[in-house]
């Protein structure tokens, strides 16, 4: 078997370049898509570990996060369907009524 | 000959990885949402071949059938729908100063870990759950499922509880009507 800190590697590459496009995308569904990347990244921590450490645990934690990530996307999108529909944008520069 | 295997093992890895590395740099750099999303496709269809040379294949099935075919279409099906113009398809705008801070934690985090993991055994831990005794029991799915109805049969529960919800939620937000969602933020601006 490949080193299990390769794997940690990649998650970490992965979950850096979702970080990455979560803070600097100016578009609501591009910082949606991120952490969707983010979330990926983690999954691969648990297959990874779970499997070098002779467990089954952490694919059934990848079931649930794959479960909290669906969700996560469907309450997130209804919400930029809803900024979309009452501002006619889903630009964060334009968006911020919640910054001081 | 075992050497040979091993040697193909790394290499499969080594591809997968270079290419999930790149392609995730595509869906976060591409400037159209459409782009960016049929590369989160493929991206994760790489992660569903990392995960079947894992010798989880359950995962792997999920990956495709529930993150490539559910909830990249739900994103595609909203940015089609809110019909996106050109000009709020800005690209990255980012400092020079933020990103090098994001470029040296990532180093700094690489560093971490190669080195913190350095010593964790790779063969079978504190489990006793490895792949021949997996296979024996039944293999990967049956084990899984047995794992997910047994132990967690309780967090499955809950997270059926929680897709309820998250329906119920999403009808709510998104419906059109316009007293619910307009409470006027007119008079504090």
């Amino acid at each position: 078997m490949v080193p299990v800190e390769f794997y940690f590697v990649l998650a970490c590459v992965m979950f850096m370049l979702g970080l990455f496009g979560a803070l600097f995308r100016r578009n609501l569904i591009m910082v949606l898509m991120s952490i969707e990347l983010m979330l990926n990244a983690v999954n691969l921590v648990f297959v990874a570990a779970g499997r070098a450490t002779g467990n089954v645990d952490g694919q059934v934690m990848v079931l649930f996060v794959i479960t909290v990530a669906a969700c996560e996307a469907a309450v997130g999108l209804a919400m930029v369907i809803a900024l979309f529909r009452k501002y006619g944008t889903i630009n964060t520069d334009i968006l911020r009524l919640l910054r001081g | 000959m075992p050497d040979f295997s091993l040697l193909l093992t790394h290499g499969i890895f080594h591809i997968l990885a270079a290419l999930i590395t790149v392609v995730s740099i595509f869906v976060v750099a591409s400037k159209h949402p459409v782009k960016s999303a049929v590369f989160l496709v493929i991206d994760l269809f790489l992660l569903a071949a990392v995960y079947a040379s894992l010798d989880s294949h359950f995962v792997a099935a999920i990956q495709v059938l529930v993150y490539a075919g559910a909830i990249l279409v739900l994103f595609l099906f909203v940015i089609m729908l809110l019909n996106l113009q050109p000009e709020q398809l800005r690209g990255l705008k980012f400092s020079v100063i933020e990103s090098g801070t994001l470029l040296i934690s990532l180093i700094g985090l690489l560093i971490m870990i190669f080195t913190s993991f350095r010593g964790v055994q790779t063969g079978l831990g504190d489990g006793t759950l490895d792949v021949q005794a997996i296979e024996a029991a039944g293999g990967n799915t049956y084990v899984v499922a047995i794992k997910l109805l047994t132990s967690y049969i309780w967090p499955f529960e809950l997270a059926s509880i929680l897709i309820l919800l998250s329906i119920v939620a999403a009808i709510v937000i998104a419906k059109k009507d316009k007293k619910v969602l307009t409470s006027s933020p007119s008079g504090q601006s």
